[in-house]
Formats: C-alpha cells, sequence, structure tokens
C-alpha cells in the first residue's frame, strides 16, 4: 500500500511521521504549484471551491508519482466538503486512475472514532506502535503551529526583509526530520530564539491585525497567496484563527469551542452552520473586542457558509468600529491586486490610529 | 386589527407557502406575500446583497425589502435546518435570518422560527407554541394552528405528486381553476433544479413554460414520489446530507435508470456550492450511460433570455430528432 492525502499546512509533515512510525509507505503529494492548481481546475467543476480543486491535483500529481491509496476526510454536512472525496473519487476513476480511496466520515466528529475507523484500515499494526506515532506526530503539529504563531508575530519586526522568513523555513525542514520529542523541543527553541534575535524594528505605531476564515485556505499559503506574509512584510502584527491543532482538538474536544463561538456569535449568528461560518463571525468579534485594528477575512469563492458570515461580519465591522476586507480567492485571482488591496488596507488601518492618537 | 405576517417570496416559499399560510391564519394572523419578482426587487437584492451570495439568496433579500416597504407588523424568516432526520439544508437556510438582519437595516420584528427536524420533530411544536405567544394564543391554538398547517401542506404536496409544479400548486390549493393542458406533448423532459431556481418566473425566465410551448412534458423532482427518489438516490456510493441535493441526485438517477423521458436538463445558480457537487456527479454518470441526452444550464442575475432561448430549442431539437429517428 502507497499511501497520500491533500495538502493542508503542516498535514503533510505530520501525515508522513505518523503513517511512517506505523510502517506504511507514504508517496508525500508534490508541492503544490500552478501545474497542480491547472490539473485540479481542469478536471473539477467550475464552482467547486478552491481547496476542492486544489485537491484533485495533489492527488493527480501523487497518483503519477506511484500512490495507490488516497487518504480523505468526509462528513456529514453541512459543509460540502463531507462529500468532496466522493465526488474526487470519481473524477479520478473517469481520468482512468486506478487506485483504492479511503474516506473517513467522522461520525460525531470525535476524534477517537475517527483513529478507530483509521485504524481498521491497519489491521496488523499494534495499538502500542500506532499511539506512539500518532502521539508523536501530534507533537510536531504542536511545534509547527507553535513556531508559526510566534513566526506571524516577529516577522512583523525583522531587521531585513525576508530574514525571517528563511530562518522558519530552514527550521521547518528540520522539524520535518525530526526523530524524537527531545530534538523536536530543541528545533523550536532553537528557532523561536533565532528569530527573535533578527526582529528588532519596532514602530511606533504598530497595527494588528487578525486573519479569520475558512480553515484550508488560512493553512495553505500557496492558495491565500501567503497573505500573513505580505502582511508582516507591510510590518503588521499578525493572528491567523485557525490552526490544524485547533482543529483537531477541536475534534476531540468538541463541546468547549461550540460553547465560546456561540457566546462570542451571539446577537450575530446563533448557530453552526456548517463549515467555518460561526468561527469566522465569532473571532471577528472576539478580536474587534480585543481592540485588534481590522479583520481580514479569506474565503474561497462559492463557499457558502463563509458568504453568510461575510454578510454578517460587515454588520460587526460597524457596530464594533473595526474595519474588515473580505479577501475572495479562485484560481484566476492575481497576486498583484492582492498586494494593492492589502497596502490600501493597511494604509487605511495606519491613518486610523494615527488620527485616532 | 389582526397583525400582518409577511412572508417573502422567495427560497422555500413554493415548497411550504400552503403550511405556512395556514399556520399564521390559523394563530390570528393576516398573511402578506411579497410582490412577484421584477427588475425592482432583483435589483435591491443585488444591491443589498453580498456579491457571491447565489441568485435565489439576493432575490430574497429583494423580497424582504418589498415586504418592508410593505410596513407589514412582521417579516417571517424561518431559520430550516433541517426537514427530516439526519439531513440538513444548504448552510445559507441555517444562517438566514441572521445574515437577512445583517444586510437590512430597521427591519419590522423578524418570526425566525428554527425548523430543525435533524434529531426529531418535537422541537418545532415548542416553535409553534413560542410564535402563538407572539399572536396572544395559547399552546393549544398554537398546536391546533400547526396541524391544521400540516394537513393543508399534505393537500398540497398530493397536488405536485399529481404532475403540478409548486406554484401551480399553489395556485390551486388557494382556489383558483387550474386545469393541465391536455396537449400532445411530442417528449417528455425533466427538470432538475431547486424549486426557488425553476419556479420563480423572473429569474428563471419562466422556462418550464418555455419548455412546454416547445413540446415538452416537463417532470420535476417533486411530482415524484418519495420512494422513487429514495431508490434513486441508493445508487450513490455516499449517502448525501442534504435534502434536496439528494432529491436531485435521487430523481436524476431515477430518470437515468427507468429511461422514462427523453432528456434531462439541470437548472443552477452561477455559484451554488451544493449544486457544484450534485451537477459533477449526475454529469459524470450521463455521460457515462452514454443514452440520455443531459443539458446544464446556470442562471444569473445577468442571464439574457435569448441565449437561454437558443439553448433549450438546440436541446429539444435534439431530444425530438433523436426521437424521430428511433421512432423511424
Amino acid at each position: 500500500m502507497k499511501i497520500t492525502y491533500p495538502h493542508m499546512g503542516s498535514l503533510n509533515m505530520i501525515l508522513k511521521t505518523m503513517f511512517e512510525g506505523i510502517g506504511v509507505e507514504v508517496i508525500e503529494p508534490p508541492p503544490t504549484t500552478n501545474k497542480t492548481l491547472s490539473l485540479g481546475v481542469r478536471n473539477s467543476h467550475e464552482f467547486a471551491c478552491l481547496p476542492f480543486k486544489i485537491n484533485v491535483g495533489n492527488f493527480i500529481e501523487a497518483l503519477d508519482k506511484g500512490a495507490d491509496t488516497i487518504i480523505m476526510l468526509g462528513g456529514i454536512g453541512p459543509c460540502r466538503f463531507g462529500y468532496y472525496g466522493h465526488v474526487q473519487k470519481e473524477i479520478l476513476k473517469d481520468l482512468g486512475y486506478n487506485f483504492n480511496m479511503i474516506i473517513i466520515d467522522p461520525p460525531h466528529g470525535r476524534l477517537i472514532d475517527f483513529l478507530k475507523e483509521l485504524s481498521s484500515y491497519f489491521p496488523n499494526v499494534d495499538g502500542k506502535t500506532a499511539l506512539k506515532s500518532f502521539l508523536f506526530a501530534v507533537k510536531k503539529m504542536l511545534a509547527a503551529d507553535k513556531l508559526e504563531k510566534f513566526l506571524l508575530k516577529h516577522r512583523a519586526h525583522e531587521d531585513r526583509r525576508g530574514i525571517t522568513t528563511k530562518i522558519y523555513e530552514e527550521y521547518m525542514k528540520k522539524l520535518d526530520k525530526a526523530q524524537n520529542g527531545k530534538e523536536v523541543d530543541k528545533i523550536v527553541a532553537d528557532a523561536m530564539k533565532k528569530i527573535k534575535e533578527n526582529a528588532n524594528v519596532y514602530r511606533k505605531v504598530q497595527l494588528r491585525v487578525a486573519l479569520v476564515g475558512e480553515i484550508y485556505m488560512l493553512l495553505e499559503p500557496f492558495t491565500n497567496m501567503d497573505v500573513s506574509k505580505a502582511l508582516n512584510e507591510l510590518g503588521v502584527e499578525v493572528t491567523k484563527t485557525e490552526y490544524l491543532s485547533d482543529y483537531l482538538i477541536n475534534s476531540a474536544f468538541k463541546l468547549p469551542q461550540r460553547l465560546e463561538f456561540k457566546k462570542n456569535g451571539k446577537g450575530y449568528l446563533e448557530r453552526d452552520i456548517g463549515g467555518h461560518g460561526l468561527n469566522t463571525v465569532a473571532n471577528t468579534i472576539k478580536y474587534a473586542k480585543l481592540n485588534y485594528d481590522g479583520v481580514i477575512h479569506i474565503l474561497p469563492f462559492t463557499c457558502t457558509p463563509e458568504i453568510v458570515a461575510q454578510g454578517i461580519i460587515a454588520k460587526i465591522s460597524r457596530d464594533y468600529n473595526i474595519p474588515v476586507m473580505s479577501l475572495v480567492y479562485d484560481e484566476n485571482t492575481g497576486q498583484a491586486g492582492y498586494q494593492t488591496r492589502l497596502e490600501a488596507f493597511v494604509d487605511l488601518l495606519y491613518r486610523r490610529r494615527v488620527n485616532a492618537v | 386589527m389582526s397583525k400582518t405576517v409577511g412572508i417573502p417570496k422567495g427560497l422555500l416559499y413554493y415548497d411550504f407557502y400552503p403550511m405556512w399560510k395556514t399556520f399564521f391564519e390559523g394563530v390570528g394572523a393576516k398573511v402578506v406575500v411579497s410582490q412577484d419578482t421584477n427588475k425592482k426587487i432583483l435589483d435591491e437584492g443585488v444591491k443589498n446583497c453580498v456579491e457571491d451570495a447565489c441568485l435565489p439568496v439576493k432575490t430574497y433579500v429583494g423580497h424582504v425589502i418589498n415586504l418592508k416597504e410593505k410596513d407589514v407588523d412582521y417579516i417571517f424568516i424561518p431559520r430550516i435546518v433541517s426537514v427530516e432526520r439526519k439531513k440538513y439544508l444548504c448552510s445559507k437556510f441555517l444562517g438566514l435570518p441572521d445574515f437577512i438582519k445583517s444586510l437590512i437595516g430597521d427591519l419590522p420584528p423578524i418570526i425566525d422560527m428554527e425548523i430543525n427536524m435533524y434529531r426529531d420533530d418535537t422541537s418545532i411544536k415548542k416553535e409553534a407554541a413560542k410564535v402563538g405567544r407572539m399572536f396572544e394564543k395559547n399552546k393549544r391554538q398554537a398546536l391546533k394552528a400547526y396541524f391544521n398547517a400540516l394537513e393543508e401542506q399534505k393537500k398540497f404536496e398530493r397536488l405536485l405528486k399529481r404532475g403540478f409544479t409548486p406554484i401551480e400548486a399553489i395556485k390551486i390549493w388557494e382556489g383558483n381553476r387550474l386545469t393541465r393542458a391536455n396537449k400532445n406533448y411530442e417528449i417528455k423532459l425533466a427538470v432538475l433544479a431547486h424549486s426557488y431556481d425553476i419556479m420563480d418566473e423572473y429569474i428563471s425566465m419562466g422556462i418550464i413554460n418555455k419548455l412546454r410551448d416547445m413540446g415538452a412534458e416537463i417532470f420535476t423532482m417533486e411530482m415524484l414520489e418519495t420512494d422513487v427518489i429514495l431508490e434513486g438516490a441508493s445508487m450513490l456510493s455516499k449517502d448525501m446530507f442534504w435534502s434536496y441535493e439528494r432529491d436531485i441526485l435521487g430523481a436524476g438517477l431515477h430518470f437515468l435508470k427507468q429511461k422514462n423521458v427523453d432528456g434531462v436538463i439541470m437548472v443552477s445558480a452561477f455559484g451554488c456550492g451544493p449544486n457544484s457537487m450534485t451537477e459533477e456527479l449526475l454529469e459524470r454518470m450521463y455521460k457515462r450511460d452514454k443514452e440520455m441526452p443531459f443539458m446544464l444550464l446556470t442562471i444569473d442575475e445577468h442571464s439574457g433570455e435569448a441565449g437561454i432561448m437558443t439553448r433549450l430549442e438546440a436541446f429539444i431539437d435534439l431530444l425530438k430528432f433523436k426521437k424521430r429517428a428511433v421512432c423511424v
């Protein structure tokens, strides 16, 4: 069995660690590029969202590299993501690929069910080894998320343009190769120290922006054109509201997070509407209350939950007097246009602060 | 004077109007419906809505504004989460009242009754009682209105099964005389779509009647019995978790298997998320089967009538040609 899966932030590193830990061969999907995108676009429905199309591209490239088994998550709605795997399977079948697709439907979105079902596909792996490699993969995930959070704050202060990104990428590569927990801890500590040493530019007016929106778009720098880097390089500290670890923790302990979001969203969105619609609304309110300078909403074209959220956060923006900008991405999105919009937005935030002072 | 409740003529109006009207009249309200969609309603909707929202949602926004201008006491914008066990509706229905309230200012009070049968239907009775209290009716009166509403809905649904489209069935249910034209239709055609995409004459440019004028007898998913749809849907590798998409897929697969129509047209609104999944699957399955002609038609606020007509005519010509060729 040669396993592959779609890209999503640091998911590649995590799944690779996990599967190789239990002795299953992994074919990494090649890094997402414009070629991946065009393969996906050519073979997907026009109104499928960007994540769907890129998944298809990832799968095609991985199958071409020799993978024979695809692992994909499912779902029970109301977001259409729950049906993606099944549609993607039909697309790949029509393209003539011979493969097996494992679509894991979380019955109640609980982590334990997920692991149970996943392990049923690998009957020869003993529980202890599986648990060990799972926990190590989780450790790497938490490390990656911690490092990224640190980066998004300190890159805004870097001494030389691009220096922190370089350090970050270097240590992420090390993290990918790390073999045990001790190594992971050391890599994170070293990376943070080195980033800090290279970030000493402090401004009189320090802007802070929260990135809210659909999780895949927030996690995949290729699809969002590395919006956090662009903001950092304009001198803005960024807080990203979705991480893989949040996703995992929320799946494992669903209730507390839902309660928090429900509390935050009250008066604006009264229930979960699927996808990350409620998260977007609740997080916008949360960061407005924390006096952030602005909120940037990231969503893929035709994403229904995020469109509902988009209408609602426009009202939050008025009520809380916080600038909100939505960036809608599809395969035709041009980098220059978005860079211009980001610069204009940051300009606006800056002037608001200067005038307020 | 009894209070007025405005019902926007959009989205699930075409599926549940008889029920809603009966219920509100049962609790002593007067029901006011927004005007048929026209240019002004659509323009207002487009102007006040989020750019990327789908056409039926934009239209719905226009209808709410139309009701606001009519000075109704309440506007009914239900939060329809689920209409059957273990099935959802598209995300937009789950957040509809919140969304509309955020888009349009100074609205009269919204009745955002939650309809959620995902687990069971007991919550609806509670919601019915809550709405009853708004009109100073006790729980017993509210429940009576609710059960009457269910009865009327059944009458309406029986009309659908007799081959009337939802909009025709609503007219008959309201007491208008309407007979099905006993025309000799040359071909049979299935039109698969959400009711709100094809029942609104303005946004769909009257596709149904145009097709009938061209000599096609029309079948929609509402006209099929539930078990037929479920049987069709059972051919899927994964149970579809949205009710109406399940209906579209189920009906589509039924027609594909039974070959009891000459062709199938699927109509969807520009950017419809759920439809992007069902269309993709249906199109692939029809292509693999190779026998049944299948056409996709996408409508949005910029659709030109001429373009739509040309495509419909071409498709109907193809079906007629194919049929005659087979006869000869």
